[in-house]
């Protein structure tokens, strides 16, 4: 299980997240949805610990990682652009977190699942943006990391790739039982993916019944800070 | 046609001051003077030195580089990346003779006196070091260069795939900048090439033993053998234009 327990964080005196508290069960998915800038992407670098909070504690499968460096906590991290390592091909991408260790049949339904099977010997820029994508998530799934973070990866995908990545997405989320945070702006993929939904108002994460409730609180926040600078 | 002001400006000043001084340089050629130069055995151990030490100073001042540039992706607020930092761009603005004055100082007899008689002042290592000292900032900048257009999430990711920083900085970040490393060798190493001053003073001037090329051109102007020095420079424009030319041949490779 992931749990987050009061975390704060400050950048230059602003306050970024408050007091923001919440788990994620093996199996789960929890979408979490918010404006630019509301703080979706920092609260991800926290839990992979590639940010240090101000306060707050983060909890990996019972055990306490707040102060780990990220190569020691083993969860999973797919930013909005795949980062792809271009010196390497697909395979030497989807291994790399392996360390030299033998593959298994488990990696070989990850790459059977995202249809990657066909491409592990091409580079990163022979490969389509959707297919970027799906070695984003197969690198980062591959070492089966404790838990899984996705910072927007279908961002910038037309409705049609999005149609045919999502229910693979969720295929291989679900083949994995680990506690996933899935970080959206869209709708569509929050209702497809998501378990259990929260969003994130002016720092602080709220927990909501579903996707709907989630861009309607969204909805009413934007209105609300439109208001403030005139909009 | 008419013509904008950057073409009325920029082509004219262009040819005057880069064009035309090295094509009077080619055009002072005399057959006298390469024979007479190309059978100077210290014309070509000057080559030699100048090859070698170049080489040298290009590599120590990648390895450098390469120190740095670590820091400026991991360490950025540390004290130590600010004081590198700023002496990195210190060698660009300081008088090349008070370079090799420090240099002469700080290796030469009172200091290394146990090495030699002059310390390290005068000898081949002397001219390595000199021309590193020169050329080593242009190896940090095109570096550090590279690894700013790099996107910070590709190390983000080789953390959370196991990497420690020096790990994901060796395996990702300087893979992912080869082209930048590259660059910064063939900058540094034509830079080397070039370095005149502070090669004299803390290498010498010393014919056959710490003679650079730059300082033979120079030893040639002082004795009055002008056709040599213009057959020595030319040479030397010809090598300059080839190691330059490594960079456009870089974009070509698309390394």
């Amino acid at each position: 299980m992931l749990e987050v327990q009061g975390v704060c964080k400050s950048f230059d005196g602003r306050p970024i997240l408050q007091d923001v508290s919440f788990k994620v069960q093996p199996g789960e998915i929890r979408v979490i949805v918010g404006l630019n800038g509301s703080g979706k992407t920092t609260l991800l670098k926290i839990i992979a610990g590639l940010l240090r909070p101000d306060r707050g504690k983060i909890w990996l499968g019972g055990q306490e990682v707040t102060h780990l460096p990220p190569e020691e906590r083993r969860v999973g991290y797919v930013p909005q652009h795949p980062a792809l390592f271009h010196h390497l091909t697909v395979e030497g991408n989807v291994f790399y977190g392996l360390k030299g260790k033998p593959s298994d049949s488990f990696i070989g339904k990850i790459l059977d699942m995202l249809g990657l099977r066909d491409f592990l010997s091409r580079r990163p820029e022979e490969l389509s943006g959707g297919y970027k994508s799906r070695v984003s998530l197969a690198r980062a799934l591959a070492p089966r990391p404790r838990c899984l973070l996705l910072d927007e990866p279908l961002s910038g995908f037309d409705l049609a790739i999005k149609g045919r990545l999502l229910p693979q997405f969720k295929r291989v989320l679900e083949l994995l039982q680990v506690p996933v945070v899935f970080v959206t702006h869209d709708p569509w993929e929050a209702e497809e993916l998501g378990h259990s939904f929260s969003v994130i108002v002016q720092g602080q994460v709220w927990e909501v019944p579903s996707a709907e409730a989630a861009f309607e609180i969204l909805k009413e926040s934007f209105c609300e800070e439109g208001a403030v600078v005139g909009i | 046609m008419k013509k904008n002001i950057m073409e009325v400006v920029y082509i004219p000043l262009f040819a005057l001051l880069v064009v035309f001084p090295l094509l009077m340089l080619i055009l002072r050629l005399e057959p006298k003077g390469l024979a007479q130069t190309f059978s100077d055995p210290f014309f070509w151990k000057s080559v030699y030195l100048t090859f070698w030490a170049a080489l040298g100073a290009a590599l120590l001042s990648l390895i450098l580089a390469i120190g740095f540039g670590y820091y400026h992706l991991f360490k950025p607020r540390s004290a130590i990346y600010k004081l590198a930092f700023l002496m990195n761009e210190l060698p660009l603005a300081l008088p090349h003779t008070v370079a090799g004055l420090a240099l002469l100082i700080a290796f030469g007899r009172r200091t290394m006196g146990f090495l030699g008689e002059t310390g390290l002042a005068f000898t081949p290592t002397a001219v390595v070091i000199a021309m590193f000292l020169a050329s080593y900032p242009l190896a940090a900048r095109a570096l550090t260069a590279g690894l700013d257009s790099m996107a910070k999430e590709v190390i983000e990711v080789a953390r959370t795939l196991g990497d420690t920083p020096v790990e994901a900085y060796f395996k990702v970040a300087l893979p992912s900048v080869r082209g930048a490393l590259f660059s910064g060798f063939v900058l540094a190493y034509a830079r080397a090439l070039s370095e005149f001053a502070t090669v004299a003073l803390f290498g010498g001037n010393v014919a056959g033993r710490t003679q650079v090329l730059a300082s033979y051109v120079f030893s040639q102007i002082e004795a009055g053998h002008l056709e040599m020095a213009v057959a020595a420079g030319a040479f030397s424009l010809v090598w300059s234009l080839a190691v330059v030319s490594l960079l456009s041949f870089r974009r070509l490779i698309r390394c």
